[in-house]
C-alpha cells in the first residue's frame, strides 16, 4: 500500500470485465503512486489491454472501479487531463501527416512541451511530414510515443508500446521512460517483454488469465529470473560445477556438453568455468511464458491477497 | 509426424473466403430485389383498373416521375407496370450494392493488409481479384434470379420476367466489375467505392438526358438504365441490350484482371503524388471538418451535376405536358394539378434530394463506426474529451456538410432552370431544397441510434428514413395502401415546396423526433464499450 495520504496516480479496485460468459479481467486490484514506473506483465490474452481500456474509460467495467488521481475513469473529460495514452496497435487516419497527428494530439491533449516534442521527433528519427498511410507499424507507434512523452501529464499509460520498434528505438524509449520518471511522471507500462520491464520498472504486476497473480518489486523480479547455459568443454571435467552457487538443474548431455539453469548473478559460474577449457558458451534467457510455466504451471491458482 | 494436408487447388479456398465476405449482404439484397417487384405486381392485380387507370396515367405523365422512372411502356400490363415502377430503384439498389461490395472485398481487404496474408500463399493477385469479382457478380445474379422467380410467381409473362431478371443481374455484375476495376486503379477503398458508384449512376443521368432530349436518345446505349429502357421487358422484350450489357460486364472484368496483373500489391496506377501540404490541425473541430471535406466535395460534384440536369430539363418535361392537354386535364381530375408547371416538377424532384443527402449523413456516421473498429479513435479517446463532446463536434461538421449539399443542389437546379429560361427563382429553388433537411435530420438521428446500439448496421439503419421512407411512399401511393401506413413515411409529411407552402407542423414534428433520436443515441454511445 502506498501512503494513504497521497492520492495514487492510478487506483484499480476489484476490477472485473466479462464479455458475455468469458471473463477477461477478474477482480484485479492495484495502485500506482505518483512517480512510479509500474510494469504490467502478462502473456498474450492475459487481459492487459482490457484492463488498460477500462483505465481509459473505453470499456465499462462489469465490476469494481478505476480512479486516475482520484477522478473516476468514466469521467473522461477530467480524468484524461492527468494522463497520456499509447495504444497497443496505433492506427492513424491515413490521410493525415505525422505532424498533423502530433498537432491534433497536442492541441486537444493535457498540455505539451513543444520544444521537448521537437527533440523527441529527432531522437526517434521520425519523419513527421509523411502521410500516415506511408508509415510502418513502428513509425505509427513513434507518433503516439512522441505525442505521449511530450505531454506533461503526470501519468503515462503505455500499452505494449515497443512491439514495433527496432532495438535502437527501444533504447531511446527506455531513456524516455527514465526521463519521464525523473520529471516525476508515473508510467503504467504494459508489456510481455521481461527485459524491457526489468530495465525501466521499479515494480511489476503479473497478469494471467485475467487475474493478478503476482505484484513484486524489481529485486524480487530478479529472483524470478533465470537463464539457461549451454557449455561445451574441450575435455571431460567431472563434477566440477555441481556445487557452484546459483546453479540448478545441471545436466550432462555428453562427457563434454552440459546444460544448466542459473539463478542469481552469474559471477560464481563464470569463475568456475574460467578454470576449465571452454569451447563454447551459450546463455539463453527463458521467455516470460517459460517463467510462467516454471512458476505457476499450466493451471494458475492465483495467490490470495496478491493485490497491493 | 502426420502428413501436411495440401488442398488440391488454392483457388476454391479463396472463393470460399469471398463467399463468406458477401453472403449476409447478398441475402438482404436478394430478398429486397425479389420482394419489391413481386409485391407491386401482386398488388397491381388487386387494383380496380377502372378507377385506378386515369390516376395511374396521370402519375405516369408527371414529369418528375417520368424523369425518375423513364417513360412508361405497357402500363396496362402487370409486368410492364411493375418494371416501369420498380425497374430503376431495383437496378440502383443491386448495382450500387454490388459496386460497394466489390470495392470493399477487393481494395478494402487489401488496404487493411489482410491480402498480404492471402497472397503469401499460392494464389496470385489477378486470380484473387477475379474470384472476388466473380462471387460478387454471382451474388448479383442470384438477385436477378430471385427477381425473375418473384415475377413468375406473381403471374407475369415468362419472357419479360426472364429479361428483367437478366437486366438486374447484368446491372449488378456491372456494378461489381466497376467496383473491382476502380479498386485496381485507386489505392483507397473509399475513393474506389465513390468512383464506381459515380460511374454507375452517371448511367442514370445519361438515361434522363436520352429521355428528355430526342436528339440524344442514343445515350440510352451507354448505361444499364438506358439499356433497360431499350430492352423494354413485357413490351418489346428486346434481347440485344441485355447481350450488350453482358459484353460490357465481361470487358470491365477483363480490364480489372489486366490492371491487377500489372501493379504492386498495396499500390495503384492512379495514386495521388506530389508534396504533402502542411496544414494546421489543432482542434477536434478542425479534425471533424477534415473528415467530411472530401466526401462533401465528391457528393457535391455528383449532386450539382444531377440537379443542374434536372433544372435544364425543366422546360422539356413540362412542355410535353403543356402540348398534351388531355394528360394535364386527367392529372388535374386525379388531384395532381400543377404538375405541368415548372415549380411542381422541381418540387417533386427536389424532395428526392433527401435520399442522397440522407445516405451521405448515414455514411459519415458509418465512417465513425468504422474508425472505431479500426482503432483510429483510440488516440482521440485518450484525450481529455468526453465521448459526447467528440460526437457532437463530429456530427456538427456532418450536419453542416449536409446543409451545404442541400444548398448546392438547390443552387444547381436554379442555374439549370435559368439557362433554359424556365422562370424558377433562386428563392424557390433553395426553399425546395432546404425543405428536405428534416428528413436528413431523421437519417442522422437514426444513424446515431445505430451507432449506439447496432454499430455494425449504421449505414442501412441511417439511410432507412430516407430510402425506406421513399420506397414506402411510392408503394403506398401506387397501390392505394391505407393512410396510416403512408403516414409512417417521412415524405408523407413533406409538402411539395416550392409549388405549395411548407408543411410546418410536419417539419417541426420530424425535427423534434430527429433531436430525440440523436440525443438518445449520443447517451447510448457514451455509455457503451468502445470496439477495436
Amino acid at each position: 500500500m502506498s501512503s494513504p495520504t497521497a492520492v495514487p496516480a492510478l487506483r484499480v479496485e476489484h476490477l472485473s470485465k466479462r464479455f458475455g460468459r468469458a471473463v477477461a479481467v477478474d477482480d484485479v486490484s492495484l495502485s500506482v503512486p505518483p512517480g512510479e514506473v509500474f510494469g504490467f506483465l502478462g502473456p498474450n490474452g492475459a487481459g492487459k489491454s482490457t484492463t488498460i481500456r477500462m483505465v481509459l474509460g473505453l470499456l465499462r467495467p462489469t465490476g469494481g472501479s478505476v480512479a486516475v488521481f482520484g477522478v473516476p475513469a468514466d469521467d473522461v473529460g477530467r480524468a484524461h487531463r492527468h494522463l497520456a495514452y499509447v495504444p497497443a496497435d496505433v492506427a492513424l487516419w491515413p490521410w493525415l501527416t505525422g505532424r498533423e497527428c502530433l498537432d491534433l494530439l497536442a492541441g486537444v491533449g493535457p498540455g505539451t512541451d513543444l520544444d521537448y516534442r521537437a527533440e523527441l521527433v529527432e531522437r526517434f528519427a521520425l519523419d513527421p511530414d509523411r502521410r500516415a498511410r506511408a508509415y510502418s507499424t513502428g513509425n505509427r507507434q513513434k507518433v503516439a510515443l512522441v505525442a505521449a512523452f511530450a505531454t506533461r501529464a503526470p501519468l503515462l499509460v503505455l500499452d505494449e508500446p515497443t512491439s514495433g520498434l527496432d532495438p535502437l528505438m527501444e533504447r531511446e524509449f527506455r531513456r524516455c521512460v527514465a526521463e519521464a520518471a525523473g520529471r516525476g511522471q508515473a508510467v503504467f507500462l504494459s508489456s510481455h517483454q521481461l527485459g524491457e520491464v526489468e530495465a525501466v520498472c521499479s515494480r511489476v504486476g503479473i497478469l494471467r488469465g485475467g487475474r493478478l497473480v503476482e505484484v513484486a518489486g524489481l529485486p524480487d523480479l530478479r529472483r524470478l529470473r533465470r537463464s539457461e547455459l549451454d557449455v561445451t568443454l574441450a575435455e571431460p571435467a567431472g563434477a566440477a560445477l555441481a556445487d557452484v552457487e546459483g546453479v540448478e538443474d545441471l545436466r550432462w548431455r555428453s562427457p563434454v556438453e552440459l546444460t544448466m539453469t542459473l539463478s542469481g548473478p552469474p559471477g560464481p559460474v563464470l569463475r568456475a568455468l574460467a578454470r576449465l577449457e571452454v569451447v563454447s558458451l551459450v546463455v539463453r534467457e527463458p521467455s516470460l511464458e517459460e517463467l510462467f510455466l516454471d512458476f505457476y504451471g499450466d493451471t494458475v491458482s492465483p495467490r490470495p491477497g496478491a493485490s497491493v | 509426424m502426420t502428413a501436411a494436408s495440401v488442398p488440391a487447388a488454392a483457388g476454391p479456398v479463396v472463393t470460399g473466403l469471398a463467399v463468406r465476405s458477401v453472403r449476409r449482404g447478398t441475402a438482404v439484397v436478394t430478398v429486397l430485389a425479389a420482394a419489391l417487384p413481386a409485391l407491386v405486381a401482386v398488388q397491381f392485380r388487386r387494383l380496380d383498373q377502372a378507377l385506378a387507370g386515369p390516376s395511374l396515367a396521370a402519375l405516369a405523365e408527371n414529369p418528375a416521375i417520368r424523369t425518375l422512372f423513364g417513360p412508361p411502356v405497357a402500363l396496362d400490363d402487370v409486368g410492364g407496370f411493375t418494371v416501369w415502377r420498380t425497374g430503376t430503384p431495383v437496378l440502383v439498389l443491386v448495382g450500387t450494392w454490388a459496386a460497394l461490395t466489390a470495392s470493399r472485398v477487393t481494395r478494402g481487404e487489401e488496404e487493411a493488409g489482410r491480402w498480404d496474408l492471402l497472397l503469401g500463399g499460392r494464389t496470385r493477385l489477378p486470380e484473387v481479384v477475379l474470384r472476388h469479382l466473380a462471387v460478387t457478380a454471382g451474388a448479383a445474379a442470384l438477385a436477378g434470379v430471385a427477381v425473375t422467380a418473384g415475377l413468375l410467381l406473381a403471374g407475369t409473362a415468362v419472357s419479360g420476367a426472364v429479361l428483367f431478371g437478366a437486366l438486374v443481374a447484368g446491372t449488378g455484375a456491372c456494378g461489381a466489375a466497376l467496383g473491382a476495376l476502380a479498386g485496381q486503379l485507386l489505392a483507397e477503398r473509399r475513393a474506389a467505392a465513390g468512383a464506381a458508384v459515380g460511374v454507375l449512376l452517371t448511367g442514370l443521368l445519361l438515361r434522363m438526358v436520352a429521355d428528355g432530349v430526342p436528339a440524344l436518345a442514343w445515350l440510352h446505349w451507354l448505361g444499364p438504365f438506358g439499356l433497360l429502357s431499350r430492352s423494354a421487358p413485357y413490351a418489346d422484350d428486346a434481347v440485344v441490350p441485355v447481350l450488350l450489357l453482358a459484353a460490357a460486364d465481361v470487358g470491365l472484368a477483363a480490364a480489372a484482371w489486366w490492371v491487377a496483373g500489372r501493379r504492386d500489391v498495396g499500390g495503384a496506377p492512379l495514386r495521388r503524388t506530389g508534396a504533402v501540404r502542411a496544414r494546421s490541425l489543432r482542434s477536434l473541430a478542425a479534425l471533424a471538418v477534415r473528415r467530411v471535406r472530401r466526401p462533401v466535395l465528391a457528393w457535391g460534384a455528383g449532386l450539382a451535376a444531377y440537379f443542374l440536369l434536372i433544372g435544364v430539363l425543366a422546360t422539356t418535361m413540362t412542355e410535353f405536358l403543356a402540348e398534351n392537354a388531355d394528360f394535364a386535364d386527367l392529372a388535374a381530375q386525379a388531384g395532381f394539378a400543377g404538375l405541368e408547371t415548372v415549380s411542381g416538377y422541381v418540387s417533386a424532384l427536389l424532395a428526392l434530394l433527401a435520399l442522397p443527402v440522407g445516405a451521405f449523413v448515414a455514411g459519415r456516421v458509418a465512417d465513425t463506426a468504422a474508425d472505431e473498429v479500426a482503432g483510429r479513435l483510440a488516440l482521440v479517446h485518450g484525450l481529455p474529451v468526453s465521448r459526447v463532446r467528440w460526437l457532437a463536434t463530429d456530427l456538427s461538421a456532418v450536419a453542416a456538410g449536409a446543409v451545404l449539399l442541400v444548398v448546392l443542389a438547390g443552387a444547381a437546379t436554379w442555374v439549370g432552370a435559368a439557362t433554359v429560361g424556365a422562370g424558377l427563382t433562386s428563392g424557390e429553388a433553395l426553399a425546395g431544397a432546404l425543405n428536405v433537411l428534416p428528413v436528413v435530420a431523421l437519417c442522422l438521428g437514426a444513424a446515431v441510434v445505430a451507432l449506439a446500439w447496432a454499430p455494425g448496421a449504421v449505414l442501412p439503419l441511417g439511410s432507412l428514413p430516407a430510402v425506406g421512407g421513399y420506397l414506402l411512399l411510392v408503394l403506398a401511393d401506387t397501390l392505394g395502401w391505407p393512410g396510416w401506413v403512408r403516414g409512417i413515411s417521412p415524405f408523407a409529411h413533406l409538402a411539395g415546396v416550392p409549388a405549395v407552402p411548407p408543411d410546418v407542423p410536419g417539419l417541426v414534428g420530424m425535427l423534434v423526433l430527429a433531436a430525440v433520436l440523436t440525443a438518445a443515441g449520443a447517451v447510448g454511445y457514451a455509455r457503451r464499450d468502445l470496439r477495436g
